[in-house]
Parts: C-alpha cells; structure tokens; sequence
C-alpha cells in the first residue's frame, strides 16, 4: 500500500509539473536553444532538394562558430505557424525560424530581433528585403524570392494559330487570344481558388498593368486608395474572367496547390498564374511542358500607359527570436543561411529563385531567363501588403464573386473596411 | 494548448457516462481503523483527480482567463469582453454556429441510417454476413484518407459528376457550392463514421426478444410496422446512446475531413467553432480570440454534455 501510494504520488507530481511547465503565460523568455546550441524552426529542411542547401549554410557556420551546434527542426508547413505561434506563445519557441515574407512575419515582429546592424552587409547583394521588414526595421534574411510570373504553354498557342514569341500586350488582345485558345479545347487560365489564393496572384499579377505607377507605390507604401476605379477594376477583371468562362471548371473546389498547376502543366489550360520558387514554378513546369515550351510573359495592359513589371518579394526568410540567448550568434547563422554559396545550392536543387542577385541562371532555360531579367524592374507583390485577416476575408470575396453572390462594389468597399482596421 | 481547449469540456462532460466516479458511502461513525485505511479512497481517487485538476480543469480557466486579454499589441492587457464582441460580429463566426444548428438538425438522418442498415442485417436480407464487415470498413479510415479520396471523388472533374454527366445530368460542384458544400462534407463525415453506430446498432439487437418478432409476423405485421412497433421501443436506449454519441463525433471531430475537403471554403460556408479556432490561433495570429472562440465551443458543448447525461439518466429510470 505503501508502495503505491509512493508512487501515484509521484506520478501525480510529475504530472502536475509536467502541466505547469507547458501553461506558462505569455512573457516567458525560456527558448529552445542554449548558448551553444541552436535550434532552428522551418518546413523546408526535411526535403531532400533542400538537404545541399542546409548542409552548405551549415558548414559556412561550423566555420564561424565551431563550438555551437545547430539543430534544424522541419515542421509541416500545414501546421507551422500553428506550432510556432504556440511555441512562442509558451516561451519554447526556436533561436532561428523561418518565415513567409508578408503578413506571417510582420504580425510576429514583436517575439522577433531586428537585423538590420546585424546583416548590414548583405544588404546590396541579396534582393527582397521588403518583405521582411515593417517600420522601417528588418527581421530576416531573404533566401529566397517569391513572385507572381504569369506562365503561358507555347505548344497550345501553336495549337490556337497564335504566335508564342508574342503574348498579349494588352487586355483586349489577351481576351482575343483566351478566345482562340478555347476554341482549340483547352482552358485559356488554370485558376485553383478554392484556399481563396487564386485571387491574390490574380491581384499582383495584375496590379502593375492596371494601376499608376502612384497608385502602385502607394499602396506598397500603405496608402491604399480602395475607391481607386483601378483597384476596383482588378476585381472586376476578376469576375469578368470568370463569367466569360476563361477559368477551368469548378476553380471554387480547385486546390491550387496542386491542382490547377497540375491542370497547367497537363497541358489542359494556356496561362497560369504562377510562382518563382517552391512549387508551381518555372522549374515544375519545365519538368512536363519542357524548357522550350513554357513562356513568362508580362502582365496583359489594363490600363493605357502603364508598364506592367514582375510582382515579387522576399519569399522564405530566416528571423531571430527575441527569447535567444546571443542574437549575435543567431544573426551569423541567418548570415549562413543566406550566403551565396548555399544559395546556389538552393537555387540548383529545388530551382528557387534565390535572394542572391549574383547566382548565374543561365542553365535553367529561357521561363527562369525572363523571370530573374524581371526581378531587376520587379516590385514588391500587392498582395503582400495586405494583413492575413484581410487577404483571408479577400480568398471568401473571391470565391463569391465567381459564384456571383456579391458585387464588385460591395466588395471592394469589405476590403477597404477590413485593411482600415488591420 | 489554446485550440485543444475546447476538447477537455467533452471529455469532462462525458465522463459521468463512461466511468461513474466511485461514490463509496462512509458512514459517519465507524469503529476507527488505520490512518491508511481511512486514506485509501483518496488516495485511489487523487491521481485521476489531479490529472484532470492539472491538465484538464486548470489549463481551460487559464484559456478562458486568455480570453479575455488582447492580441498582437494589446497582448497580455486586459480588454474584457473585446474579443466576444468581436466574435458575435464576425460573420464568419456566426456561420460556424449555425453550421452547428445545421449539424444538429441533420443528426436524426445520421442515426436513422445506421439504425435502417442494421435492421435490414438483423433481418437477414442476402449476403448480410458481408455487408456487416462492408459498413464496418470506412470506420477504420483516417479522416483524412477519406478527405482526400472524397476530394478526388467529388471534383468538378471528378468520377461522380462524369456518373451524372453521363445520365444527363449538368454537372454539380460538390465542393465549390456553398449551398451544397456543407451537405457534402457533413454527408462524408456520416459515411465514414456510421459503421460505429451500425456496430452500437447491432449490439443492441442482440438483446432484442425475437419472440416479439415472430409474434408480429405471425399477425402479418409489414416491415414498417415491424420496424415503428416493435424494434424502435425495443432499442429506444441505444437509439439515445447512438444519438448522443453522433453529436459528440459531429461536433468535435470534422475538423480533419473540413480541413482536407473544403479548408472552411467556399466562401466560408463549412466553417465550424473548431474550424475557426485554428483559423484564428494558427494562420491570423489571434489566440486570445481563438481562446474566446474556444469558450464559447466549450459552453456550447456544455449545455450539449449536460442534456446528454439528462437524456441517459432517464432512460436509466425507464427500466
């Protein structure tokens, strides 16, 4: 009896602990790694085009630092801001994590170290700072570039009786050509909205040919004007797209990822709006359509005189927890992480565009050609902007437009209600 | 720990139904024994106490005190009932709730149909014997195995509609409605789940008096009457116990099928409180408000725990 007692007495102490330990409150600054020890949080580590990547970054840091180990955790990317949200929440979070450029890392910046002394010499050689920034300070490293290409099938615009070294420069030519591109029994857009994303590409892919250069920077800069007639012509475009029948079947209950890029790249659709890096990229898409068949083409003209340039920011960057016991040492291996040499890694393996401006692309085929060509007069995605909350409440406008159960007006005017108080 | 907040108060509700707490009687004035003796229940009693204490009772009043508290700057300071106004005006939320009372009023489709699929085995129709391991067959999938075959299954490109293509019927976007979504998923959700209930179903007819049965053939009573008049008073507790226990199973685990089939979408009509809980905790960095959703999911599951054990207990005085 004795015994027993001893030992439900010590399972209940071990248990009680066990759940004090986890019910910490917010404040707590206890994190995952010790001073010489580092533990990184991403999704991307575990894939075996990132294992050249990791191992490159890690090397450059066992130079800097031989006496910390660092410990990369991969999360599935379901789940990750979930894990880390909780994590940080509970004072356990990672010394070094990655982040989506935008609203994921900008609505964390206060569990997060700014950069800016630390990476000052990384400035002029990698690109999409942006990204990673809010108020005027930085909190991670790109090491990658993410954007918003529009790509097109050469084969099916042979098949249309189009000329594929000439994609449509303006709107009215592009609904020619979507025109004869149905005619020849395939789709003329491969649009996948059902997480509500399709819209957001949709935005950036076409904000630069539609809005004012002004209108464009301002609303990079914060100043969104939602009763713009060119904003409000985005959407409209949008709706138009749908009720003309450009789009594939049932695009409400078509994952993006990776449905309506596989549809694209099954041949089965004309145009995608696509990505530069992870997946649904020019890299994928050679893969099926070859090199020589897949195109990048500008944005089609909306607007008279505008010229329209490639969307793209910061994709993937590495931030410091505020909770780690030496940014210093943090910061050297976000420097790591983001070096040339692990960046080209990246690049080659997994076919990312990589933050490092340097990395030759030559090799990769004429689509990556006229990507990273973009990136020198590209500017920061106009969906990136926007708030998670916002763009979550954009996915569900989106969707209801297309199904024609709400307004252009009626939406844009939500939206401009949703981004005031985000 | 804010999402998994909404799960303890089931569990807790459910717990007068699974395992009745010993409830020794300890008369006031009894011939003194040991320390020991006299400790004993306690003691039996203190790790089960103290595990739900610690990890079930004080980690849900930590969230419900989260919820009151701000997020993002307001993180940490008190701000009252913000985050409850904030849920009563989002639509979205009040989509979630009513997709609950939409749940609820399907239920009784939810329990007639394992219920008519026992009798019809009960009653021997042909090759019984394999549809009792057939039905039983989708209970043992993951949610999220369904999901993904129902997600192939029900595309707009998908087999069903190139079925119903091929009676001439236009195509229907199972997924992508937001009229029909819900009714989708739910209708997935009760496919895979019901082989459960056929099972509660079947051991229920095995304490049926076939005599009942057979006096009824004998007096040319027809199937529908068999069924009105004689099964259904004779299995009215495990009728209550299938309903209480589809209710439970409906509201606390489509997360995995919505997640995998509709993500909430389209156009928010599948969302559910627990949906919308991980929403806000995970992707809008809002746990405080998600802690309040989870108040709310958790007072809901409640009133849900307390009518159950009502429900049990008086069918517990029928007898």
């Amino acid at each position: 009896m004795k015994v027993r007692t001893g030992w439900s007495a010590l399972l209940v102490t071990a248990l009680t602990l066990a759940g004090c330990g986890s019910a910490s409150g917010p404040g707590a600054t206890n994190s995952g790694g010790s001073a010489d020890r580092l533990v990184v949080w991403d999704w991307k580590s575990g894939e075996p085009s990132a294992k050249a990547y990791v191992e490159k970054a890690k090397a450059d840091f066992a130079r800097k630092h031989p006496d910390v180990t660092v410990e990369f955790v991969a999360q599935p990317f379901d789940q990750y801001y979930t894990l880390l949200g909780a994590a940080i929440q509970s004072g356990k979070g990672p010394d070094v994590m990655l982040f989506n450029g935008g609203g994921q890392i900008r609505d964390r910046v206060d569990a997060l170290v700014p950069l800016d002394g630390y990476l000052a010499e990384d400035r002029g050689r990698l690109a999409g700072w942006d990204a990673f920034s809010k108020d005027g300070k930085t909190y991670a490293g790109p090491v990658t570039l993410q954007g918003h290409p529009i790509y097109y099938n050469k084969a099916l615009y042979r098949k249309a009786g189009l000329d594929p070294a000439a994609p449509p420069g303006s709107w009215d030519e592009f609904l020619a050509d979507c025109n004869a591109v149905t005619k020849a029994g395939a789709d003329c857009i491969a649009l996948g909205n059902k997480e509500g994303a399709g819209i957001q590409f949709w935005l950036s892919a076409l904000g630069s040919a539609t809005l004012t250069a002004q209108e464009y920077d301002d609303w990079i800069a914060g100043k969104r004007d939602w009763r713009s007639p060119h904003v409000r012509q985005i959407f409209d475009l949008w709706k138009q797209a749908g009720d003309k029948g450009l789009n594939s079947d049932g695009a409400n209950s078509t994952a993006m990822f990776n449905d309506s890029f596989a549809h694209f790249q099954s041949g089965k659709a004309a145009h995608v709006i696509g990505l530069m890096s992870d997946v649904g990229h020019w890299k994928d898409f050679n893969e099926f359509l070859t090199p020589g068949e897949l195109g990048v083409m500008a944005a089609p003209t909306v607007t008279t005189g505008v010229t329209p340039s490639m969307p793209f920011d910061g994709g993937i960057g590495y931030g410091v927890a505020k909770a780690t016991k030496n940014p210093q040492v943090a910061a050297d291996l976000v420097r790591s992480l983001t070096s040339t040499d692990a960046l080209k890694a990246f690049f080659t393996e997994a076919g990312a565009i990589a933050a490092d401006t340097t990395i030759d692309v030559s090799d990769g085929g004429p689509a990556v050609a006229t990507i990273v060509a973009g990136i020198k007069t590209g500017k920061p995605a106009l969906h990136v902007a926007l708030s998670s909350k916002t763009l979550d409440l954009m996915g569900r406008l989106s969707q209801q437009l297309l199904s024609g159960s709400i307004t252009v007006d009626q939406v844009v005017q939500q939206l401009a209600a949703s981004d005031k108080t985000a | 720990m804010r999402t998994g907040s909404a799960q303890p108060p089931v569990r807790a509700a459910a717990a007068p139904r699974t395992g009745p707490v010993p409830h020794e009687p300890v008369a006031p004035r009894r011939v003194p024994g040991s320390w020991a003796e006299r400790l004993a229940p306690f003691v039996l009693i203190a790790p089960t106490a103290l595990v739900i204490l610690a990890l079930r009772l004080y980690p849900l009043l930590l969230g419900v005190n989260f919820s009151f508290t701000g997020d993002g700057e307001r993180n940490g300071t008190a701000v009252g009932l913000d985050n409850y106004r904030e849920l009563i005006g989002d639509p979205l939320f009040r989509t979630a709730l009513s997709n609950v009372g939409l749940l609820v009023a399907l239920l009784p489709i939810a329990v007639a149909i394992p219920g008519l699929l026992a009798t019809f085995i009960y009653l021997r129709v042909p090759g019984h014997r394999l549809y009792r391991s057939v039905y039983f067959f989708p209970a043992v999938l993951s949610p999220v195995i369904i999901g993904a075959i129902f997600n192939l299954l029900l595309a707009f490109d998908g087999p069903l509609n190139a079925v119903l293509g091929g009676l001439g019927i236009s195509p229907v976007d199972w997924l992508g409605d937001p009229d029909i979504a819900i009714f989708a998923v739910v209708g997935v959700h009760v496919w895979a789940t019901f082989g459960m209930a056929l099972v509660v179903f079947l051991a229920g007819f095995a304490t049926l008096d076939p005599a009942l049965l057979d006096a009824a053939r004998v007096d040319g009573a027809s199937l529908p009457r068999v069924i009105w008049h004689v099964i259904i008073p004779s299995l009215a507790r495990t009728i209550q116990f299938v309903f209480v226990t589809t209710m439970i199973g409906m509201l606390t685990s489509m997360f995995g099928l919505l997640f995998v089939m509709t993500s909430g979408g389209p156009e928010g009509s599948t969302y559910l409180p627990e949906y919308y809980i991980w929403t806000q905790q995970g992707q809008m960095n809002r746990p405080a408000l998600a802690s309040a959703a989870s108040t709310v999911l958790f007072v809901i599951m409640l009133v849900v725990g307390l009518l159950q054990v009502t429900l049990l207990q008086r069918a517990g005085k029928d007898d």
